[in-house]
């Protein structure tokens, strides 16, 4: 299940208000499983706190996307900047999909000048990652669907007369 | 046919706290990228945020400066970030930075020995109000640097901040 949220950052919060803000949407929607701890979801964007704001700040988050991977969830979440950040409608509400995940990581991205900050916070939790995540096979096989469909698509096109 | 208008109040402290945002930011990565130690400047990241957001809002702020304090003494490379205020109301004027170009930027910066550390120092063109965490210092003589303009870094309605590069 892929879901995306953006998070206004500046000029709207400055870079450490726009990461707590993303640390608490990434635990309500962890904490509705019964089986992952809100206080260890907790901790663990605390360890990536001062990264997070660094990604922040430095824009990297905008293209970049932080991903939450909780069982069926695949949850991207980037920040908007600018002009953007102050007529952003954000959805900051639990992200439905993680209810029944029995484990759970945060993918940290690792941008150019910030790639081996990032790849030490990530080994401070063993909940991040700085690792590409790997894609979940519910996305495969939509985008298999999708592929069937253009096919299908291009054969109704060619029995138009 | 039904017209709707959207109207975006800009304010000081909204280009105050872009502004700081994206020096900050900056600064971050030039830590990183040399390889200096970013402990302490991400413990003391809000408070500095929040000081340079507080000196922009008041147009104390005259400009940033980063420097990197070798082992051996020397003092290079420094980077300012000079503040520029604009003196109409700032309506009409969106927020615009020059990341990608920065990103390119960074080619061109110099490596640095390692156990380098860094100072943070703010130059105000006047009063200007006490901020948690900052005292006065004296900045290293620039004598003997090159300096190199990398323009616009990062605008809003209100003012914009630049950036030199001193090598």
């Amino acid at each position: 299940m892929q879901r995306r949220r953006e998070i206004a950052s500046s000029p709207q919060r400055t870079a450490g208000e726009a990461w707590q803000v993303l640390a608490e949407l990434v635990a309500v929607t962890l904490e509705r499983s019964p089986s992952i701890d809100r206080s260890t979801v907790d901790t663990t964007m605390a360890a990536a706190e001062g990264a997070g704001r660094m990604l922040i700040g430095g824009g990297h988050l905008e293209s970049s996307p932080l991903v939450v991977v909780a069982g069926q969830l695949w949850l991207e979440i980037t920040t908007i900047s600018g002009d953007g950040a102050l007529t952003l409608a954000e959805n900051l509400n639990p992200v439905p999909g993680a209810a029944t995940a029995d484990s759970w990581m945060v993918h940290l991205p690792a941008p150019g000048p910030l790639s081996k900050i990032v790849k030490g916070v990530a080994k401070t939790a063993d909940h991040l990652s700085s690792d590409e995540p790997v894609a979940p096979a519910s996305s495969k096989e939509q985008s298999k669907a999708s592929v069937l469909n253009t096919d299908a698509l291009a054969t109704w096109a060619e029995e138009k007369p | 046919m039904s017209t709707t208008t959207t109207t975006t109040m800009h304010t000081r402290t909204h280009t105050a706290t872009y502004l700081s945002d994206v020096i900050m930011g900056t600064i971050g990565d030039v830590l990183a990228l040399l390889g200096i130690d970013t402990s302490r400047f991400v413990n003391e990241w809000d408070q500095d945020q929040s000081a340079i957001a507080a000196w922009i809002n008041e147009g104390s702020l005259k400009e940033v400066v980063l420097e990197c304090h070798r082992p051996n003494g020397t003092v290079k490379p420094v980077f300012e970030f000079p503040i520029v205020y604009s003196t109409g109301d700032g309506a009409g004027t969106g927020f615009l930075n020059s990341r990608a170009a920065w990103a390119r930027y960074q080619a061109k910066i110099t490596s640095v020995p390692s156990e380098t550390g860094y100072s943070l120092f703010c130059a105000f063109f006047g009063a200007h109000s006490p901020q948690p965490g900052w005292n006065s210092g004296k900045r290293a003589s620039t004598d003997g640097l090159r300096s190199s303009s990398f323009g616009n870094l990062a605008e809003g309605p209100h003012a914009r901040a630049d950036m030199r590069y001193l090598s």
